[in-house]
């Protein structure tokens, strides 16, 4: 079983992508055997209340029964915004997701904003994954009016040190890792690494430093390209990661931080 | 291109039905029981490794000396079903050592030991500061004699700077490409919107187009459309210069990037390539919408009669 933990649909401002609605990502889907993907709408990232992205998501994915099969929906929470934690209640208790996406470089707050890290916690005590995104796009090519910076591990740890025991989904992962004592602190946490990321260039032996439980099937669909992130898994030699593992790679570790 | 999602819906969809929540509520979590279930399960039905290996491969564009060892980088070539690897060695203008042509053999007598260690699998090419000129050229023979295959240039000299005339002019009688590195990116001269370099010198798609013009029966490949700024921009500008081929390495495997070079670039004037990023390589060709045939083109066919204009080729 394959999930993929890092898909978006919806509208990037600065470059024109293929398959960003639930119908294409599902037709892409059944074309490269991924069962399930988690999903977010990139509107939220640019819309001033990211609710709004929130609800045109769920009612794509009411649709069409198929959408309802197939994907599993996190929501875009900007904790700066009024109305915040409404909304994460509602995305909860109504809309069915199983995490949310963070994006303070683009919504503007710090990660150790009080706001921040109350969500973060609410967020732990619903069960809802917290997602980070270090990069959408790679900014040596971006647009003018795009971000310059990118975030790294490193950026997110005052955030997971502040909540530590929340569970992670750590998407786009770039070149920066942490020190060892971070790394340790890295591997006690509950926390997955999507393959999608250029810093993925030897899933063997990142395996070998963090742990196999800490990595797990991602595209960055439509950014990135469709089957990097698969690739990286699928190529792993038997002394690298036998069947078991690669399981866990394509859906376990996934299913396990998502409890079910 | 079809969006169910855009900003018109924001306004429109301000009057949410809560009865449509309370139902999407209600399948979602019917969604989420299903995952322990495998009944759709699509995944048997794509094996991407046998997919990546039906295709024959040539990186026209990879590097050794640069902290792998040479074990490692076939290791992984192998694991993608990369049967030749173009190499070089160059240095960055801005990397702290100067290029001085003492420096520039010991570059390339590390391709050359890669060559002669692994000769089934290493095509190399010959590094060149065009600021010595003779010294360039006494190299380039030095190189060529020992079976290297093409020329690599980084930001020393622009390639449309006369220092070049001589380098290209060689190449032409070589009928052998120039690999040039390249870069299009943001922020000159206090406009965010003005195209240049980031690194200093560096030849951008202007440049380019100026030595093609100059040199139509030369070929130049600029450098990874995927670690090269603006892939964008670089493709449109040098859209009609057929001696300008692209190889598509580079670290952002952006989801259209492939599709965006066959637009305008062409099936023909593409290359599979990696610098260093193995993976990115080779999923961005494979997920694009190329064709089977167009994709043996870009992986390895256009690279091959790039060799073979020498007598270089793989057969």
């Amino acid at each position: 079983m394959l999930i993929d933990i890092n898909a978006n649909v919806g509208h990037w401002p600065f470059i024109q992508t293929n398959c960003n609605t639930c119908k294409a990502l599902l037709e892409r889907m059944n074309k490269y055997g991924v069962d399930k993907s988690i999903v977010s709408n990139m509107n939220g990232i640019f819309y001033k209340n990211t609710q709004a992205a929130n609800e045109e998501l769920h009612e794509e994915i009411l649709s069409d029964r198929n959408f309802r099969d197939r994907f599993i929906p996190f929501a875009i929470i900007n904790p700066i915004y009024a109305g915040w934690k409404k909304d994460l209640e509602i995305c909860s208790t109504k809309m069915g997701i199983k995490g949310i996406r963070l994006y303070p470089l683009y919504h503007d707050y710090e990660l150790t904003d009080p706001s921040c890290i109350e969500l973060v916690k609410l967020a732990r005590d619903r069960g809802l994954v917290v997602s980070f995104t270090l990069r959408m796009v790679d900014s040596r090519p971006r647009a003018w009016m795009d971000l310059s910076k990118e975030m790294s591990i490193k950026d997110l740890l005052p955030i997971i040190k502040e909540v530590p025991d929340a569970k992670y989904f750590i998407l786009n992962y770039g070149s920066i890792m942490p020190g060892d004592e971070d790394k340790e602190f890295l591997n006690n946490t509950n926390m997955l690494i999507d393959t999608s990321g250029r810093g993925i260039s030897n899933l063997g032996e990142l395996m070998k430093t963090y742990g196999r439980d800490k990595f797990a099937f991602g595209t960055h669909s439509p950014i990135l390209d469709y089957l990097t992130g698969l690739l990286r898994i699928e190529s792993l030699r038997p002394n690298e990661a036998d069947e078991t593992t690669k399981e866990l790679l394509r859906s376990g570790n996934a299913k396990r931080i998502l409890v079910v | 291109m079809k969006k169910a999602i855009d900003r018109r819906k924001f306004f429109k969809q301000s009057t949410f039905s809560a009865a449509c929540i309370m139902l999407g509520s209600k399948i979602l979590r019917n969604n989420m029981a299903d995952l322990s279930s495998e009944d759709t399960n699509p995944s048997a039905s794509y094996n991407i490794m046998k997919e990546v290996m039906k295709y024959r491969k040539i990186t026209a564009h990879e590097h050794v000396g640069l902290g792998e060892t040479l074990e490692d980088q076939l290791n992984i070539a192998d694991k993608l079903g990369i049967e030749k690897l173009e190499v070089s060695k160059p240095i960055s203008e801005d990397s702290g050592t100067k290029a001085t042509p003492e420096e520039v053999r010991k570059c390339n007598d590390a391709v050359l030991m890669a060559m002669k260690k692994y000769p089934a699998r290493y095509l190399g090419s010959c590094f060149v500061n065009p600021f010595y000129g003779k010294e360039s050229l006494e190299e380039i023979k030095r190189c060529m004699d020992q079976g290297m295959i093409g020329l690599k240039v980084y930001n020393q000299v622009k390639i449309s700077d006369p220092l070049f005339y001589p380098i290209i002019e060689k190449f032409i009688d070589l009928k052998m490409i120039i690999l040039m590195h390249a870069h299009c990116g943001l922020g000159v001269g206090g406009k965010r919107t003005k195209y240049g370099n980031i690194q200093p010198n560096v030849s951008i798609p202007e440049d380019f187009v100026d030595a093609a013009k100059r040199y139509p029966e030369a070929m130049f490949q600029l450098a990874h459309t995927g670690g090269g700024g603006d892939w964008e921009y670089t493709c449109k500008a040098i859209k009609d210069y057929p001696n300008i081929y692209v190889d598509t390495s580079g670290s952002n495997n952006e989801g259209n990037m492939i599709d965006f070079v066959l637009k305008y670039i062409g099936e023909d004037r593409m290359f599979f390539g990696t610098d260093g990023s193995y993976f990115q390589g080779v999923g961005v060709i494979l997920a694009s919408k190329l064709t089977d045939a167009q994709k043996k083109k870009a992986y390895f066919e256009n690279y091959n009669n790039i060799l073979r204009k020498a007598g270089n080729n793989v057969n």
